[in-house]
């Protein structure tokens, strides 16, 4: 036969085999494509493009430049020691008169992100610039605004002359740049954001930890108890989940403040004296009090759907074995619900890292987390680099403890039921 | 008591209070015997296995082990083994791991552990398995490390609930005379559940046919079958006809029975009381002989081939006799079996010690 | 017959119609009792269109707005917002400049622009070419007097002096209103607080006052808060907005005493989002809106000020105004002989510097 001389395959209709495969297969591939497909766009449209523009908004640093793009030519030849020469204070002369509006707008809210003050600097200049006629116009602009005369406002425009900023990743960490671009510490007083992650991260990880002292048993009872009973159960493990924040933020209150129930309890059976009662609330013990409290259905469940696939026939073969309870739990049940714990634990943290409502109600003044700032730049603030920026860090941690818990758990060890 | 090695005495189980699983149970076990608890699901034996186990408590009565009663005995102080039905063998470890458990928890010495789960490994003849995962093993093979995982402690008694429900009918086959040979060779005391009658009769010293909570008969396979001494045990073990009737006439161990549609059948009194008492009569399809040769028989009638089913060794032969048309009679594969038509009239003759007049349920 | 059921058949089609697709426009406030307030005064009296108007529930801050204006897909046409805003959005681009020559007189041909008080930027009228004039509300301090057996405080600095008024103190976790109350305190003049603030040395005075109260604070962050932490009796005093405090006098009974000495005015405006599609229609709606009549008519059913003048007067000759029919005007913040103590909020000072002093705060409150 010719074929095996060859040795080349041909099907029955004398095509190469290896060619019918593939024309047999490309269908299948397209239907394959064809189903992700919406959820592929969906994703890349909500997921993707959203952190793609989060990630360039945190570094980008355009916007002044294009308003004032003579003013910063001129402004890398000066020295930065004493108040800038007469040219740069004309350039920015004209330009702030040759700007739209608009512009000054959005400039001017850029330049007071590095120095408070140069919002209603621009904005009255751009107003009372227009007497001025002609040069030399730096004693002139002093006289329009003795701000103009400050070297600091100067000197807080030297970390804009690059088009691609860090600025608001050191921002987002309690650093700055100084006139030179180099890395300095922000001032003492402005320094919130190192400890506000600090206090995020400790918040998330106790959060997290209680989830999982309080859930687990739980989660147990629910998986091993009849349908009916677990059914009940899971009812109350949700009830959270039904209930609107403020109702419940409310009840908190009503239950940890220092004339509520629980200290009004304590109080009449005699643990502490009246002019004792803690203090639950308006502090980091509410914060992770609330915080465990609604989060709990989220270490619940997972772990409630991976024990429900564990057979109790486990447990009675560990006993039968002759190993006592408690020793059967932990070396034959609890490494089998370890998937659990890391899928609840994961989605916990992940949750509770983000949180900024709820613990701003409950919290006091240990109540502002990372999220808060997040979303007093994006709404109040429009600092929208910064909150950029914040974003990113986060990203970045959420990144290297999925790095790390992979090398230590195992992604694939990751189990919903 | 020295004679039983395992004593169940007036156990009874309920869940719920209200009703009884397992009803007066009273059952002796001697050292070295295989008895299997065979019935239907529901039926109690599962329970009984379990309260062995002493995974449930007996609500009432008492069971002895080698004379001592353990029904307050938690079950990891026991020292039984047990084979479970899905094998539950430990996922998250390997093979070797799984054998040394219970080794590990009597705090046995390194090499000891070493030697004996190699040891109970070769024995299931899968001493080149013990670095794998349990889930990397076939079927067949999970449930012989499940089986040497229960004799790898030397537990004075092991218990098999359902061991081969999951294999497949060869594998099954195949297992069920492996698990027998080392019963054999180790001499173990074992007390197996299953619902499948051929395996409890290739594998056991006697069997315990259990049914709505109750033992309703415990002897060994072959008087089992040959002997069965009510209709559900009857209809359980093997293939059965049943002829239902009333009793016309009891003669010392023999009686006659008036069937539905008239005709009168000799048949050997076994579970009747009195004449006028309902009754179901039993009898083997392969103690039914077509157009006899002889007139060793007791019974004849007339009867018609309904159905012819090939089944290799014998033909599977459906008639309609004394008013039932499903009466199964098992014809071997012989020239004269081959001649017979659906549609034709034959005869059909049994003897009178092989129609056993039993309850009528 | 038929003809009835066609039409009863059209008009039920109508109604569903003008409940969801064809709302004319969308407005968005801060909800709860205060949009409920703008519903009955501005949206029901809108005679024929009221049942154009869709209205929706936001937390304040220019974020929505910016992102909306800036991807071009606008579906807010008029939104209610604080002064800071007012001013930052109109900078930004992000609202239509209005034309307040074609808005409403005040009666005695006052105009438009005339009848709107001085409110923080040194002059009258509005508060940036984009926004129009709703009303005035304040940071109050306030009190249960029952818990005080003997002297109520009756001053700003009461608030501050835990020795002479022991207990703790509520105050709501941003900065501004907090200096501002703190430097009156410290006996700096309520028209003169911006000046002291202007300097770093002031508003290091500032802390320097809260630093005092620092260890009885329970910090807020919503605005029911207040009412819940002194009616509960977990602080004895506590900075709130005022409509909640008059909310619970007028309408649940609440036995309340206001501090008004030191009090913050700041306004509330609304303006129209640039790009609106609807853009006409909305400002109709703002000139409906921010009539005299109108005005007066929101002040029935919260006690937040009417931020013209003209809305104020037809209060003083109606009352009692209340809906409930008591007086009302001594619940509302911009009283003449209550704006004589108080401060006026600042929106410049506080767009200039409200990040570094927020963060100030912040940390300061953490410390």
């Amino acid at each position: 036969m010719n074929q095996s001389a060859k040795s080349e395959i041909l099907t029955t209709d004398g095509i190469p085999l290896k060619i019918s495969l593939k024309r047999a297969e490309r269908l299948n591939k397209i239907r394959a494509f064809a189903l992700v497909l919406p959820l592929a766009l969906f994703i890349i449209i909500t997921f993707a493009f959203p952190i793609l523009s989060m990630l360039l908004r945190s570094v980008d640093d355009k916007q002044i430049n294009t308003v004032f793009p003579k003013t910063f030519e001129v402004y890398k030849q000066w020295d930065r020691k004493d108040l800038p020469p007469e040219e740069l204070y004309a350039s920015m002369f004209h330009e702030i008169l040759s700007a739209e509006k608009l512009q000054i707008g959005k400039a001017s809210t850029r330049m007071n992100y590095s120095k408070s003050g140069w919002k209603s600097l621009l904005k009255k200049s751009k107003r009372k610039f227009k007497k001025i006629k002609e040069g030399p116009y730096k004693e002139q602009m002093i006289k329009a605004d003795k701000r103009w005369g400050q070297i600091e406002f100067w000197k807080a425009l030297g970390e804009m002359v690059d088009p691609i900023t860090f600025g608001y990743y050191l921002n987002a960490v309690d650093l700055k740049y100084d006139s030179d671009k180099n890395v300095i510490q922000q001032p003492e007083n402005r320094r919130v954001y190192n400890s506000t992650w600090i206090k995020t991260l400790k918040v998330s990880v106790l959060v997290t930890l209680f989830t999982l002292l309080l859930g687990y048993p739980v989660a147990y009872l629910l998986a091993t108890l009849p349908l009916k009973l677990s059914n009940l159960l899971m009812i109350f493990v949700l009830l959270p989940f039904w209930t609107s924040l403020l109702v419940r933020t409310v009840s908190w209150i009503v239950i940890l403040m220092q004339k509520g129930i629980f200290n009004s309890i304590l109080v009449w059976g005699g643990v502490i004296a009246d002019e004792n009662r803690m203090q639950l609330i308006y502090n980091q013990t509410g914060t992770l009090i609330a915080m465990t409290q609604i989060l709990l259905p989220f270490m619940v469940l997972p772990l409630y759907s991976v024990m429900k696939t564990i057979p109790p026939t486990y447990m009675r073969a560990a006993l039968n074995l002759g190993a006592k309870p408690m020793h059967a739990f932990y070396r034959v049940y609890f490494p089998q619900s370890v998937p659990g714990i890391s899928a609840g634990g994961l989605l916990v943290f992940v949750l509770a890292i983000g949180y900024f409502i709820t613990p701003a109600l409950v919290g006091g003044k240990d109540g502002q987390l990372i999220g808060h700032w997040i979303a007093y730049h994006l709404k109040t603030s429009l600092n929208w680099g910064l909150c950029s920026a914040l974003g990113g860090i986060l990203l970045v941690v959420m990144l290297v403890l999925y790095w790390v818990y992979n090398k230590v758990v195992g992604i694939e060890n990751i189990k919903l039921g | 008591m020295s004679d039983s090695f395992v004593k169940f005495e007036k156990v009874d189980k309920s869940y719920d209070g209200e009703v009884l699983v397992v009803k007066n149970l009273n059952l002796d076990i001697p050292q070295g015997e295989f008895l299997t608890l065979l019935g239907p699901s529901g039926s109690g034996k599962t329970t009984t296995l379990m309260m062995l186990a002493g995974f449930e408590t007996p609500t009432n009565g008492e069971i002895y082990l080698d004379g001592e009663a353990i029904k307050s005995i938690p079950p990891y102080k026991r020292g039984i083994g047990m084979v479970f039905q899905n094998y539950a063998l430990f996922p998250h470890m390997t093979v070797n791991e799984n054998l040394a458990f219970p080794l590990e928890v009597r705090k046995l010495k390194k090499s000891d552990i070493k030697d004996k789960v190699s040891k109970a490994l070769s024995m299931v003849e899968l001493g080149d398995f013990g670095n794998r995962m349990p889930l990397q093993l076939s079927g067949g093979q999970q449930q012989r490390v499940a089986l040497a995982r229960a004799l790898v402690f030397e537990p004075r008694l092991v218990l098999m609930d359902e061991p081969l429900g999951a294999l497949d009918k060869k594998l099954r086959e195949q297992m069920q005379y492996e698990i027998k040979h080392i019963h054999e060779k180790i001499g173990i005391t074992v007390v197996y559940v299953t619902h499948d009658q051929s395996e409890a009769l290739t594998m056991s010293n006697r069997i315990a046919v259990f049914n709505d909570g109750y033992v309703q008969q415990l002897s060994t396979p072959d008087i089992l079958y040959e002997k069965p001494e009510n209709s559900f045990v009857a209809q359980f073990i093997g293939e059965n006809n049943q002829i239902r009737g009333k009793v016309q006439s009891i003669n010392g161990k023999n009686c006659v029975v008036k069937t539905d549609t008239g005709e009168i059948i000799k048949a050997l009194k076994v579970n009747i009381d009195s004449e006028g008492d309902d009754t179901t009569i039993s009898l083997r399809p392969e103690r039914v002989e077509i157009n006899p040769t002889n007139n060793n028989f007791e019974n004849i009638f007339e009867a018609k081939i309904k159905e012819l089913i090939y089944l290799g060794d014998h033909i599977r032969t459906r008639v309609e006799v004394c008013g039932i048309d499903q009466f199964i009679v098992k014809v071997p594969n012989t020239y004269k079996g081959a001649e017979f038509q659906e549609g034709v009239k034959v005869k059909l003759a049994w003897k009178a010690n092989d129609s056993r007049a039993l309850d009528a349920r | 017959m038929f003809k009835l059921i066609k039409s009863a058949f059209l008009g039920a089609l109508g109604l569903a119609f003008a409940a969801t697709a064809y709302a004319d426009f969308t407005f968005v406030s801060w909800g709860g009792a205060y949009t409920m307030s703008q519903q009955k005064g501005y949206i029901d009296t809108w005679d024929d269109r009221k049942n154009g108007i869709s209205v929706e529930n936001y937390n304040g801050g220019l974020g929505e707005v910016r992102a909306q204006v800036e991807s071009g897909n606008v579906i807010w046409d008029v939104v209610d917002i604080l002064p800071s805003d007012a001013i930052a959005g109109c900078d930004e681009g992000l609202f239509e400049e209005l034309d307040w020559s074609t808005f409403p007189e005040a009666p005695g041909g006052v105009s438009y622009v005339d009848s709107i008080p001085e409110n923080g930027t040194g002059s009258s009228g509005p508060i940036s070419a984009c926004a129009a004039p709703q009303i005035w509300w304040t940071y109050v301090v306030f009190f249960d007097p029952s818990a005080f057996p003997g002297k109520k405080p009756k001053r700003i600095k009461d608030f501050y002096d835990t020795k002479k008024f022991p207990g703790k103190r509520g105050i709501h976790t941003w900065a501004s209103a907090n200096l501002e109350m703190a430097l009156v305190a410290d006996g700096v003049k309520a028209n003169k607080v911006y000046d002291v603030l202007e300097t770093p040395e002031g508003i290091d005075r500032a802390f320097a006052k809260l630093d005092t109260i620092k260890d009885d604070v329970v910090f807020w962050s919503a605005g029911a808060q207040p009412l819940e932490l002194v009616k509960s009796g977990e602080v004895v005093m506590s900075i709130a907005y005022n409509g909640r405090v008059g909310a619970a006098k007028l309408s649940e009974g609440a036995n309340f005493d206001y501090i008004w000495e030191g009090q913050v005015l700041e306004g509330d405006w609304v303006a129209i989002v640039k790009g609106s599609p609807n853009k006409d229609e909305a400002i109709e709606f703002l000139k409906h809106a921010t009539t005299c009549e109108a005005q007066a008519e929101q002040a029935k059913y919260i006690t937040y000020g009417p931020l013209r003048t003209c809305g104020l007067d037809i209060i003083k000759k109606n009352e009692p105004w209340f809906h409930t029919g008591v007086n009302v005007l001594e619940h509302m913040p911009n009283t003449k002989k209550k704006v004589k103590r108080s401060v006026f909020a600042n929106p410049a000072f506080w767009a200039d510097n409200g990040t570094e002093i927020g963060e100030r705060f912040s940390a300061w409150m953490g410390k």
